[in-house]
């Protein structure tokens, strides 16, 4: 019966997801000629790279969609694994932590918004299964919520995996003036993992405070489909003038990195 | 056991499946850490005994905040700090073994098949509304509604006083359904299956067995505030007291009936004892199958309790002499019917009869001074517990005496005792009324109680008799045993002698047989000898004779 200490880092593995399944989540925001393709969805990394062709020609055909857009998915889909194999080889420190995850999706119909802690740690966790006791519990009707919501956990989840790798840590710390932001992300983990000691520890109590419970709960909101409407025309808006503006970033360093 | 006063729902009780009786609030079982090793195998910072607790602990409250309702995971894990996947094990762990979610509809995973008899963990508590009297009485006896299928009440309630013409006034078959119990039309919607007597009940009263007593008890009275409202086709009292004769009288002619009561045809006549109290009873008397021995000696116990009747409705409107009454019925009916206690017994508790039925039967099976003796006892010990009950019974208690000396009360002191002994411990048990608003309601229910009182007296006193003469049997069937176990013993030992005596015998016989043996031999020696035989050794000597000293 070993006992760690808090906040003790257990022994190196390899770099995969913390969860029971080794599933990374894949999303793919492809516009070709005015046509949108969103989806979300985990992929298992051991199927064979062919997969990836095979699972394109059939979104395409399913979604009757131009054939262009299979060369993307495909593409989309092998550079997000290709990322993910770049960290597998590597040692994964884990500690013990308990981070905070955010839900803030919207699925067709249904908005839900969400908080909840998660322990990295523990391998043995089903974002899947969360999902599905989530759409039970609320009583969400449409089943395309469920595993939406079980991506978003994903996407998390290899988030925090990635930043625990050597490797990225090194290259973190290197690069800690530029990156503000991680470092912001960074220490909020940082304090989920010294609460442990607080809560866990003899003197606290892992009951939340009864004020603070509406922050942990969940918030479903079904839109009427003019909403729906309005909310995805905005949101196309939003990503024209994002790439707008982007371009226009890149464009203005490069002419004045150049100068 | 806690006492519940009155209103307190106080503990409440919860089922789990008895495969889960192994559940303590301050303690882990072993079950827990076979099922949630990450806890205790200090794995992790995060989950110890404590973090482990506090999780069940919370859960599980926050279910019994409301057993009715299905608890979600998603509601609690918003409560509780930790890793949610842990969290869900932990909750899902508790709703296996239905400490969560036990019997709550839900199309969840359904709890282990080893589900056995719900046990009751907490304590018993007022988990049901305290009322007057006899909540916690055996309800064998006691008119508790059996008929009401939405009751969520054990005891009974007491009705509003409903005086005669409250109840008795609209009482004719042309109007709407009258409640039978609080009198208003019934407009909330009736009770679906009219109680026994074809009464209808209103929603509101639907769980009111009791008004049935207060009927029986001012039935047939002549009542001097006469009923206002009766409708044309209404039965007056005295029509009802020659339905009541005539019944008696032709049994199950319909015509005679008619007859007798003029002014009423046969169907009405029909209709009419259906909707008395007891008027199935006396209808069921006709058709018994026991044949005119038992409707006879029936016959008689109605006969008697019309007469108690008769005599209870001559009480006034408080009712005040119902104690009175009982021991006066008692000792009338006790000579016709004691001889025939034993077949008594079949008539006995039918539980949805009327409380004086039933207490007029209990005493006329224990025997009258049995039954006096009870009646006393309950009242004084009704008395001691609430000084409100005295100002009641000293109404009646003069007259009472007065009555009561015309039999002695010889208490066979055995049952006395016990008697008391019962109503003390009943006593205990129910709780005083303390609230109620108005006198009246207080004498009737302290009556009402002193009546079930001597209700349990009576029974009590009859089974300990019958106790006793099972005891007697007993032990006269041991005597018979042991006696013949003596005479088999008494024939072996006899036997035993006879076969000594002859023994014996034969023993001096053998002896007379050795000696004239040796004579012989002797006299056969001298005569070889005289013969000059000459002496030959004697090889054959027989060696027995040589041995045997004389």
């Amino acid at each position: 019966m070993k006992s760690l200490p808090l906040g003790a880092s257990k022994a190196p593995i390899k770099f995969r997801m913390p969860t029971a399944e080794n599933l990374i989540p894949i999303r793919l925001d492809i516009e070709i000629d005015g046509q949108r393709y969103k989806d979300a969805f985990t992929w298992n990394p051991n199927d064979p790279d062919s997969e990836v062709v095979s699972f394109a020609k059939r979104t395409v055909k399913d979604l009757k969609l131009p054939p262009t857009f299979m060369t993307q998915i495909a593409q989309s889909i092998q550079t997000q694994l290709a990322e993910f194999r770049s960290y597998e080889g590597q040692d994964m420190h884990i500690k013990e932590k308990i981070v905070p995850i955010k839900i803030d999706l919207r699925v067709n119909n249904t908005v839900i918004r969400d908080q909840f802690l998660w322990d990295v740690s523990n391998f043995e966790t089903d974002p899947e299964e969360f999902a599905r006791t989530l759409c039970e519990d609320l009583n969400i009707e449409d089943p395309e919520v469920g595993p939406a919501i079980a991506v978003a956990i994903r996407e998390q989840l290899y988030e925090v995996a990635t930043q625990s790798v050597s490797s990225a840590r090194e290259t973190r710390v290197g690069k800690k003036g530029r990156r503000g932001i991680e470092n912001v992300t960074n220490s909020k983990t940082g304090n989920s993992a010294l609460d442990l000691l607080k809560l866990f520890g003899n003197k606290g109590s892992v009951i939340r405070k009864r004020k603070e419970w509406y922050l942990y709960e969940p918030i479903v909101d079904i839109l009427s489909n003019e909403e729906v409407g309005a909310l995805d025309a905005r949101e196309e808006l939003n990503a024209r003038l994002k790439k707008k503006l982007d371009e226009k970033e890149d464009s203005f360093q490069t002419r004045y990195s150049h100068g | 056991m806690m006492p519940s006063s009155e209103g307190d729902i106080g503990r409440d009780l919860y089922s789990i499946p008895g495969s889960s009786s192994w559940f303590r609030w301050d303690e882990i079982h072993e079950t827990e850490r076979r099922a949630l090793p990450e806890f205790f195998d200090g794995s992790a910072a995060s989950r110890n005994h404590r973090v482990y607790k506090e999780y069940r602990d919370f859960i599980i409250n926050k279910f019994r905040e409301d057993p009715s309702r299905r608890l979600t995971f998603t509601e609690v894990r918003k409560s509780l700090i930790g890793d949610v996947g842990t969290l869900h094990k932990v909750f899902l762990f508790l709703e296996r073994w239905g400490l969560i979610n036990f019997g709550v509809s839900g199309g969840r995973p359904s709890p282990p098949e080893e589900v056995g008899p719900q046990v009751e963990v907490e304590e018993p508590g007022a988990g049901v509304q305290l009322v007057p009297a006899s909540a916690k009485l055996p309800s064998g006896r006691l008119p508790v509604a059996a008929n009401d299928p939405g009751a969520g009440e054990n005891g009974f309630r007491l009705p509003p006083l409903s005086s005669y013409s409250d109840v008795y006034g609209d009482w004719a078959p042309g109007k709407g359904p009258v409640c039978a119990v609080c009198g208003d039309q019934c407009a909330s919607g009736r009770h679906e299956r009219p109680m026994e007597g074809g009464f209808v009940v209103c929603l509101k009263c639907s769980e009111n067995k009791n008004g049935t007593e207060e009927k029986s008890a001012g039935d047939n009275s002549v009542h001097a505030d006469g009923n206002a409202n009766h409708a044309s086709d209404a039965w007056t009292d005295a029509e009802t007291l020659l339905l009541l004769e005539a019944v008696l009288k032709h049994g199950d002619d319909w015509d005679l009936i008619a007859q007798h009561v003029r002014t009423k045809n046969r169907l009405d006549c029909i209709e009419r004892l259906i909707q008395l109290p007891f008027g199935d009873h006396m209808l069921s008397t006709f058709s018994d199958k026991y044949g005119a021995r038992n409707s006879g000696n029936q016959a008689t116990n109605s006969r008697a309790i019309q007469h108690a009747s008769g005599k209870l409705t001559q009480v006034s409107k408080t009712d005040g002499h119902v104690q009175n009454d009982i021991k006066k019925k008692v000792a009338e009916e006790s000579t016709p019917v004691h001889p025939s206690k034993r077949r008594c017994i079949p008539s006995i508790a039918n539980a949805t009869d009327s409380l004086m039925r039933q207490v007029a039967l209990l005493s006329t099976v224990a025997g009258p001074h049995v039954a006096a003796a009870a009646a006393e006892a309950a009242v004084t010990a009704l008395c001691n517990e609430n000084p409100c009950a005295e100002k009641v019974f000293i109404i009646v208690d003069d007259e009472a005496r007065r009555k009561l000396k015309s039999f002695p009360t010889n208490n066979e002191p055995k049952s006395d005792v016990k008697v008391e002994d019962q109503d003390v411990e009943m006593h205990k048990q129910t709780d005083t009324p303390e609230l109620l608003p108005e006198r009246n309601f207080d004498a009737t229910a302290f009556q009402i109680k002193a009546a079930i009182a001597t209700a349990l007296g009576a029974a009590a006193a009859h089974a300990k008799q019958l106790a006793d003469q099972e005891q007697r049997e007993m032990e006269h069937l041991m005597a018979s045993i042991i006696e013949a176990q003596m005479r088999k013993i008494q024939y072996k030992i006899k036997h035993f002698k006879e076969l000594e005596f002859i023994m014996e015998k034969e023993y001096i016989l053998i002896q007379k047989l050795k000696e004239s043996l040796l004579d012989k031999w002797v006299e056969v020696i001298q005569q070889t000898f005289q013969a000059r035989i000459p002496r030959w050794k004697d090889h054959a000597f027989p060696k027995s004779l040589l041995n045997n000293g004389s």
